[in-house]
């Protein structure tokens, strides 16, 4: 332990030695320093159906299954899309609505499932926290109807339920949206008005990889099946 | 004679390139490419080291696809960012920024990530973090332990350490594992296994998983993969990975894949090590909104990569419940002292630099005797090593500045690469070698030469007389003997003109005034 705290100061004096005698001053007139500030787009000027469009053509570049519907037939959107993938066991997150649920389908509740009945499903269902536009990116921050990390993870097919109004256009709005009071997080998940996540995952489109001569491979070890309902609301 | 010193030019015949005079052996028995040496402690200079690739047309071959590919997509990406410089800048700035105040922001890190249930240590040096991993793998009896790709564990060579302390390691980035299993080297640090193609993937795939009929299509290999790996994510105990970044303000750690094999590894085992440089803290979960932008189109030209992860020490009943950072120093500290090169800290390891170096693409990646290869390589390597070891890499570029160009940070390479040469020249004129080597001698030469229009004239004639033996009919030398065939090795020379221009002008034969000779002396006496 006193090998580590003494690492500790090592590392720490080494650094204040190496950056005492900055000429701070004369850093500031060096050519990074001396353009304007910050003025990358953090806000996008889409109108919300253009947002819209644009986040399902990106996903469908990625070769994600897009499918809208009103809220009204969200329950039915759902259902169809289990219905086509020809999979029967879901797993889904504790807090999800339970209408979500069509009762031909065999549903696994995590409510701490361990990993070996996690892998034998085939398929998972969540909502998420925000989506961004111009990259087809879900976000998830892992509330109660996200599902713990696991879940999206081991199944190898991902339905997930994507409001409009969670769509943002781009990712520095998503930031901005993360420091706002929860009315636009996703309904029934409480949480404090801090909302710096403790657990974010991005995902852009299903896993890949491209290492074997640049040739881009769907599906290594994530869900290789995304499919996005996104609710018009 | 070009002022490049002759270890830039030492591309010489008689290199038997397929020994290191450390003893490594570097050739292998499947008669492809000599095994590359990593170390920057025993690696060859980079003329050396280059030989072998420069005769490998099936590795150049495989090279020049993939990073002609990459580009195409960077390219592509880049155009439609209207504020893809806005954005560069930004990232410098955020990275100035952390760097300024380093301590401050590795203390505040190693508060709040502790706060949140992970432990953190600090490692002086390579050893010292290879020694805390050990100590916690053997404290949870781990016999196994499944990889993230980390260039950082790759450069305090952790899997042979692990390896020879009876501890299996097993790479799950699907190039790592090519690497892995075909007992290759790194030549890229983002594709890493960019050298080898679909043939010798599935060689070494249906050698070491014993499969059969094994197809070279890329999604066979992928498949096969997949399975080889999914029993080891749900039952090694723990994982070691790397850290994109390190965010001070809440203690978070992120990490960029593609695959999903990092989220299995973040979240299956129980145990989970993350190795981090210093140099990777951030200051704000905001600044990821710059960095998340940059570091996929430069990385693998995409708008983001299919996974970002970020956690925060432990999570009660979700993921590792027990979470270890190392916050690794090994060199990287004395860098921040030098004005011109402290911007090598910026580095986010897209590999633009080396996707666009004229010199990569004909080199690969494994002449540059380290993990770190290109130009990001040829400035952080010497500097890691404290100039003691690597130092002719910061003479492997031609300073066309391309790499500066497509920096998503603004690393101006060229300028820390002239910078650290003169490190170099600084370092050698005040060792012995000044008295032997036959630059530092040509140097002093010519430096006399030059002071003097006697001796001038005199060195000319003497050359002239000289080069005649070596000059052919055309006017061009084609061979040099010595020194010289570094030179026209690669290409022909110019043989000297029959007069010289200062002889030619005295006596021209169209010359109007005749009384230039005598003009010129008087204003000599005067």
């Amino acid at each position: 332990m006193s090998a580590a705290a003494d690492s500790r100061s090592v590392v720490l004096e080494r650094i204040r030695a190496a950056t005492r005698n900055w000429d701070r001053a004369a850093d500031r007139s060096a050519p990074v320093h001396a353009e304007p500030s910050p003025n990358y787009i953090r806000r996008g000027a889409m109108t919300a159906e253009a947002r819209l469009e644009r986040m399902a053509e990106r996903l469908r570049e990625y070769d994600a299954e897009v499918v809208e519907c009103a809220p009204e037939t969200l329950v039915a959107a759902i259902e169809t899309q289990l219905t086509a993938s020809g999979r029967r066991s879901f797993v889904v997150p504790e807090g999800l609505p339970k209408d979500w649920l069509a009762q031909r389908f065999d549903w696994k509740i995590d409510d701490g499932l361990t990993s070996d009945a996690i892998e034998q499903t085939e398929g998972v269902v969540t909502a998420c926290f925000c989506a961004v536009a111009e990259s087809g990116t879900i976000v998830l921050h892992h509330g109660p109807m996200e599902g713990r990390r696991i879940i999206t993870l081991l199944p190898d097919w991902h339905l997930c339920v994507l409001r409009e109004s969670q769509i943002v256009e781009t990712l520095p709005e998503y930031f901005d949206r993360c420091a706002q009071p929860p009315q636009f997080i996703t309904p029934g998940l409480v949480t404090s008005q801090l909302v710096t996540p403790r657990l974010v995952t991005w995902i852009s489109g299903p896993s890949a990889t491209a290492d074997i001569e640049m040739t881009r491979i769907k599906g290594v070890h994530g869900p290789r099946f995304l499919h996005v309902v996104i609710v018009r609301d | 004679m070009s002022a490049v010193p002759a270890r830039a030019l030492s591309a010489v015949v008689d290199v038997d390139a397929r020994h290191a005079p450390n003893g490594h052996p570097t050739g292998n028995s499947n008669g492809h490419s000599p095994n590359p040496v990593l170390d920057p402690v025993y690696a060859l200079p980079f003329p050396k080291a280059a030989l072998p690739v420069l005769r490998d047309s099936q590795l150049r071959k495989n090279v020049a696809h993939a990073i002609d590919v990459i580009q195409a997509k960077r390219a592509r990406l880049v155009e439609e960012k209207s504020d893809w410089q806005a954005l560069r800048a930004a990232g410098a700035r955020i990275k100035d920024e952390a760097l300024e105040h380093l301590d401050t922001y590795l203390v505040q890190f190693d508060e709040r990530c502790t706060a949140a249930g992970g432990h953190v240590h600090w490692a002086a040096d390579a050893g010292e973090a290879r020694r805390i991993i050990l100590e916690i793998l053997r404290e949870e009896k781990a016999e196994e332990v499944i990889k993230i790709k980390s260039m950082t564990a790759t450069e305090i060579q952790l899997n042979p350490f692990l390896e020879s302390a009876g501890i299996r390691t097993y790479e799950t980035d699907l190039a790592e594992i090519i690497l892995q299993l075909g007992e290759g080297e790194p030549s890229h640090i983002v594709v890493p296994a960019l050298h080898v193609n679909r043939s010798q993937v599935r060689e070494i795939f249906a050698r070491r998983m014993g499969i059969e009929n094994l197809s070279d299509d890329p999604r066979a290999l992928t498949a096969a993969a997949r399975s080889y790996l999914r029993q080891k994510f749900l039952k090694v105990p723990a994982a070691i990975g790397g850290a994109n970044f390190l965010i001070a303000e809440t203690g978070a750690v992120a990490v960029v894949e593609s695959e999903g094999n990092g989220r299995m590894c973040l979240t299956l085992p129980s145990t989970l090590i993350t190795l981090a440089g210093i140099e990777k803290i951030l200051p704000r979960y905001n600044d990821l909104e710059v960095m998340l932008q940059i570091l996929a189109r430069s990385a693998t030209g995409e708008r983001m990569n299919p996974y970002t992860s970020l956690w925060t020490g432990v999570q009660p009943g979700d993921g590792p419940q027990k979470f270890h950072v190392i916050l690794l120093d090994n060199g990287r500290s004395p860098i921040l002292g030098r004005r011109t090169e402290r911007q090598t800290l910026r580095c986010i390891r897209c590999a633009a630099c080396m996707n666009t170096c004229p010199v990569y693409r004909q080199t690969g990646g494994h002449a540059y005797g380290s993990v770190y290869p290109g130009p990001i390589g040829a400035i952080l390597t010497p500097q890691l090593m404290q100039m003691k070891h690597a130092q002719s890499l910061p003479f492997a570029s031609s300073l066309c500045g391309a790499c500066y160009e497509v920096c998503p940070v603004k690393i101006n390479i060229p300028e820390v690469l002239i910078d650290l040469r003169a490190q170099v020249t600084d370092l050698e004129r005040k060792g012995l070698a000044r008295f032997f080597d036959p630059m530092y001698l040509g140097m002093r030469a010519a430096k006399l030469a030059f002071s003097s229009a006697g001796l001038f004239h005199a060195a000319q004639k003497i050359a002239r007389v000289g080069m005649r033996f070596f000059t052919g009919k055309d006017g061009w030398i084609h061979s040099l003997p010595g020194m010289g065939a570094k030179w026209t090795q690669t290409r022909d020379l110019r043989g000297l003109p029959k007069q010289p221009f200062h002889a030619w002008w005295t006596d021209r034969p169209d010359r109007t005034d005749r009384n230039d000779q005598n003009d010129r002396q008087k204003r000599a006496a005067r």
